[in-house]
């Protein structure tokens, strides 16, 4: 029926240019005028009433779902796949409940029975959504509510659970607290290995059968048991499973990889790798409590904003935007907030700046279209009033690359938010705090805003205090030792990366020096200075060292000439007259020029030299690409 | 024979050494860290620096076999070769990676997608995985530099931010001979990147250099023909060398230059070449000649080509080289300096017209003997073209020495201006 409402409507207009008339009352149920042409939106209709400014007719609605609305994580809590025709009573509070009469569409007939509707236009209802599960609908909710009671949206369904009103400043930080080992957990390997005990004294039969269940979950509670550091009990739970199992069957092999992946989790090496996910996130906490405010106060009031975060590398910036939507979206699950979704788009991650708007969309709706299209229908959507619009959080990375002529890219992402209907909260990453004035137009700058936050690199404490939290408490660091890493990173960059790539790297050289009597196990600051001294020292001197004679050779005579010209620059001409007489007073044969060019151009490979074109011949011009000081000191160091 | 196919392969670089020689450290650290990522599931990244002929991927290459050797490793990783001088931008690039990965009719429903389809397509499969049950991906990135020279360094950022944060395990190994290469990369793939680096910097003594050469050119213990293996080991022995001093003294020139194995198999091949089926053994003296065939020098040929006029307006552009101390010459001052000569010593050359001179110029030029100085748009007639010579004076004084039937007048005017 809606479709043929549908056709006499679109025929209407684009044959006579008017609109079709169609008459709705309250209790009716209507469809919407949405995203998506063939599947509108459906809701029954409360009531009509004019808004302030009596111009626009507005309607009070009930919204129903189909399940295309329901997010995709959340779709297989319904454990089957849903008929076509189904749609869902909509108990969540995040939508606006008010339209405009002018987005009605046409009316639709919606039954709540158990069997599917026999006719193709209409829709039958059984479930409601509340945003978290599928709940059997109360009848009494489809029955026609005066058109004068508003709807209540927020229904008591879920349990009561922290008050509402708690305040934001108490929120996070607790939130983000470590877990306290679970006692049900404790109890249940505890009961694990008594099944185990008593299946060891006889029944080795039925072993096999239950053994892939049993080590599947014990590998779980394993890793969380060495977490909390009761190792010395895990320790011996595996080692009494050894004999348990005949070696070389199927469940002696899962048992080796329960092991494996107990043993991977105590290693500090895994928790020190970058990747790893911290419990929390130290050190940050202002800045974490600052965006949280800030983002949650913009969902909570469904508005829109920007801000701008910038630090050099490795300063902790996206790992807390993660944090706090990750905390902001365990406050939705909790009720305490309106849901909302969160995008994350990357400069570095896209071929062009253009690209931006396709990846949003993307995320967004799941279309795939052209940029230009993407763009206007980003505009579209952020700009007209649409119904049960949740707010959106988008994360832009890596902004400075987002950066174009005319820069509309950056023009749109910061305009949008400032649309009445928008529901954006645009938080842009970059490296330099400047970048606004830097690069941005004017009116890019000023859309922009003054939200600024800039993340200081690490301080050596921080530093020390992020791979102590990373170790979680497992001793394996000597105490200067860490200090040693922090203080040298703190001075060089503050980059939290390259601390943990050191002190992995440190622990792996401390590994392998573990069959060294005297070592303790624990990394000490010799393994400490060798990581830095692998990753830091220049390899210049050692290269120059490693040479062959000629190039050495070759090597002083470009200082002799340097020095003859007075100038950091000579021609390879002229350096091979310098490093023939060199050659004779050193009492080598001479090389022919060819030779004395091969010599020049593996130099220059290894960027000790810096050359022109070598089409140049024996014409271009060669310039060290080391001080003068450190090629005579590297070249003493060989000839003592 | 089939020890020459043995050879060929071993000096063409086309069979694997069954150790590497010089590089154990290295060896057991790229091993390590390899096997963390393709057993473990550790993403890792690192670069293996040396200068050319220093044997990273010789290196790498032995640690992948003995890498895949391991059964299980074996099915699991999935090595994506990819080199800078191939693959020389991102575009290029990802395809690569798709083919390799055999991913291509994943891609948006068709061969190959747009450029930004298939960089969201591989980010996105990339970021599904996880350590435990996702195959490993090992980026080999050879001539790693060129890579830094892309745009934006989309491919280094990604890979690199891969490797770093907890999604598919990938290792990336960088091979460059750039000793620099960090200071390429931006600073926000720089944070990325791990900073492991694995130096090749060989200090091989002279002593085992020497027993390098003997070990490479020894035949393998499994070689079928017993009695031809003996003969031939015992034809490299170590007294054979030593009493030829004149063959140390070439090896010595030779580590002099370069201690790299390159050259040094570069070398061998053209000794093994002489031995023939008639002359079942190699002797000094194939290596001594083997030897001044690698160090002749490249323009010494094309002097040796070069008509007697061509000569002579190379010994007047030595003389102008030495009056003006190297300053640019045209075409006109050359062939003044040349009729000075001539009225000279008329007798013993021929006096040839001046556009016959030209042509003789001009061929030099063809030859890249000498190089116009004048940027190519400055229309200038090419009388006045400035030049310069690509030659060394000692380069052109062995030439007269060794040109067939030179005339002593030229010989001597060569040799004047010395004095």
């Amino acid at each position: 029926m809606f479709v043929g409402l549908l056709l006499s409507r679109y025929l209407n207009m684009s044959v006579e240019g008017q609109e079709a008339v169609t008459t709705v009352t309250p209790g009716q149920y209507i469809l919407i005028e949405g995203n998506d042409d063939e599947y509108p939106f459906v809701a029954k209709l409360l009531k009509f009433f004019g808004d302030e400014s009596h111009k626009q007719k507005k309607a009070l609605v009930q919204w129903f779902l189909r399940l295309s609305e329901v997010p995709q994580n959340k779709k297989l809590l319904l454990g089957r796949s849903p008929h076509p025709q189904e749609i869902f009573y909509y108990l969540g509070r995040a939508c606006d409940n008010e339209i405009n009469a002018e987005s009605i569409l046409g009316t639709v007939h919606v039954r709540q029975d158990n069997s599917p509707p026999g006719t193709k236009d209409t829709l039958y209802v059984k479930l409601s959504w509340d945003t978290k599960a599928f709940n059997v609908l109360d009848p009494v909710l489809m029955q026609d509510t005066p058109a004068s009671t508003p709807p209540k949206p927020a229904l008591p369904l879920f349990p009561p659970c922290a008050s509402p009103t708690a305040t934001p400043v108490s929120r996070g930080p607790v939130r983000r607290a470590l877990p306290t080992p679970d006692p049900t957990v404790m109890r249940r390997a505890g009961s694990v290995s008594d099944t185990r005990a008593t299946m060891s004294a006889g029944k080795r039969s039925t072993l096999e059968i239950s053994a892939n269940d049993l080590l599947l979950c014990l590998s779980q509670e394993w890793a969380t048991l060495m977490g909390v550091g009761a190792t010395k009990e895990s320790e011996l739970i595996m080692m009494d499973c050894s004999c348990l199992f005949p070696v070389g069957s199927r469940s002696y092999f899962i048992y080796l990889d329960v092991i494996f992946v107990v043993l991977l989790t105590c290693l500090p090496v895994l928790r020190l790798h970058v990747s790893s996910v911290p419990e929390s996130l130290p050190c940050r906490e202002q800045e974490f409590q600052d965006i949280y405010n800030f983002v949650e106060s913009k969902v909570m009031d469904g508005t829109g904003g920007c801000m701008y975060i910038s630090g050099v590398p490795g300063t902790g910036k996206t790992a807390t935007i993660h944090e706090v939507i990750r905390c902001l979206q365990h406050a939705s699950d909790m009720d305490e907030i309106p849901t909302f979704r969160f995008i994350e788009i990357n400069g570095m991650k896209m071929t062009d700046p253009h690209q931006a708007y396709v990846q949003i969309l993307q995320k967004l709706t799941d279309q795939k279209v052209t940029a230009d299209h993407a763009a206007a229908l980003l505009e579209k959507r952020f700009s007209n009033p649409a119904p049960k619009k949740e707010t959106t959080v988008l994360l832009v990375d890596e902004l400075d690359l987002l950066w174009t002529r005319k820069q509309n890219v950056m023009y749109n992402l910061f305009d949008w938010p400032t649309r009445r209907h928008a529901r954006l909260v645009v938080l842009t990453i970059a490296n330099t705090m400047d970048l606004p004035e830097r690069i941005m137009i004017n009116r890019v700058a000023s859309r922009l805003g003054l939200t600024r936050m800039s993340f200081q690199p690490y301080s050596f404490k921080q530093l020390q205090q992020i791979i102590t939290s990373r170790l979680n408490k497992v001793k394996a660091f000597e105490e200067d030792a860490l200090q040693l890493v922090s203080r040298k990173v703190a001075a060089l960059s503050g980059d939290a990366r390259r601390c943990l790539d050191i002190c992995r790297r440190a622990t792996e050289i401390c590994e392998h020096s573990a069959s060294h009597p005297s070592s303790t196990g624990l990394v000490r600051m010799s393994h400490v200075m060798e990581a830095l001294d692998e990753m830091f020292s220049s390899s210049y001197i050692t290269a120059i060292g490693c040479a062959s004679l000629q190039e050495q050779l070759f090597l002083r005579a470009v200082i002799a000439e340097f020095r003859r010209l007075g100038l950091e620059e000579a021609t390879f001409q002229q350096v091979f007259v310098q490093h023939r007489a060199l050659s004779r007073v050193e009492g080598l044969q001479p090389i022919s020029v060819s030779e004395g060019l091969a010599v020049c151009q593996r130099l220059g490979a290894c960027r000790l030299l810096l050359l022109e074109a070598s089409r140049l011949d024996m014409l271009q011009r060669v310039r060290l690409n080391v001080s003068q000081d450190d090629v005579l000191y590297a070249l003493k160091a060989v000839r003592d | 024979m089939s020890h020459g196919q043995h050879y060929s392969e071993r000096f063409c670089h086309q069979r694997l050494p069954e150790k590497p020689v010089g590089m154990e450290s290295q060896h057991k650290h790229l091993l390590e860290l390899l096997r963390r990522t393709a057993v473990h599931g550790e993403s890792n990244s690192v670069l293996i620096v040396g200068p050319r002929g220093s044997g990273k991927t010789m290196l790498l290459n032995c640690v992948l076999r003995e890498l895949l050797e391991v059964k299980d490793v074996n099915k699991n990783v999935l090595p994506v070769h990819l080199n800078g001088l191939l693959q020389t931008d991102d575009r290029i690039a990802l395809k690569e990676i798709t083919r390799q990965l055999n991913l291509e009719n994943v891609v948006g429903d068709k061969v190959f997608g747009s450029f930004a389809e298939n960089l969201a397509f591989l980010l996105e499969a990339l970021k599904k995985g996880d350590r435990s049950s996702s195959r490993p991906v090992l980026f080999i990135l050879d001539e790693f530099d060129l890579f830094a020279h892309h745009k934006n360094q989309t491919l280094l950022y990604n890979l690199l931010d891969v490797s770093q944060s907890a999604q598919a395990p990938v290792a990336v190994i960088g091979l460059t001979c750039r000793l620099d290469v960090l200071e390429l990369l931006e600073k926000r793939v720089k944070s990325r990147f791990s900073h492991r680096q694995i130096h090749l910097l060989s200090s091989l003594s002279f002593i085992q250099y020497l027993d390098n050469v003997r070990s490479q050119l020894s035949l393998p213990q499994d070689f079928p023909d017993t009695k031809f293996y003996d003969e031939w080991n015992d034809s490299i022995k170590v007294r054979h060398f030593s009493s030829y001093p004149q063959l140390v003294d070439v090896l010595q020139r030779h580590y002099n230059s370069s201690k790299d194995f390159r050259s040094l198999h570069l070398l061998l091949m053209l000794a093994l070449s002489r031995v023939s089926a008639s002359k079942p053994a190699i002797k000094p003296t194939d290596l001594l000649e083997a030897s001044r065939v690698c160090m002749v020098d490249s323009k010494a040929n094309i002097l040796h080509g070069l008509s007697i006029l061509e000569l002579c307006l190379i010994i007047a552009m030595k003389h102008l080289n030495d009056i003006y101390e190297g300053e640019p010459f045209n075409f006109q001052m050359v062939h003044n300096e040349f009729k000075k000569f001539l009225q000279r010593k008329s007798h013993s050359i021929h006096n040839f017209d001046k556009p016959v001179v030209m042509k003789a110029f001009e061929h030099l030029q063809q030859l890249e003997l000498i190089k116009s100085m004048d940027s190519s748009t400055a229309k200038i007639q090419k009388e006045y073209q400035l030049m310069k010579l690509l030659l060394d004076h000692s380069q052109i004084m062995e030439a007269l020495q060794k040109y067939p039937q030179c005339p002593t007048d030229v010989k001597q005017w060569a040799m004047s201006a010395f004095g």
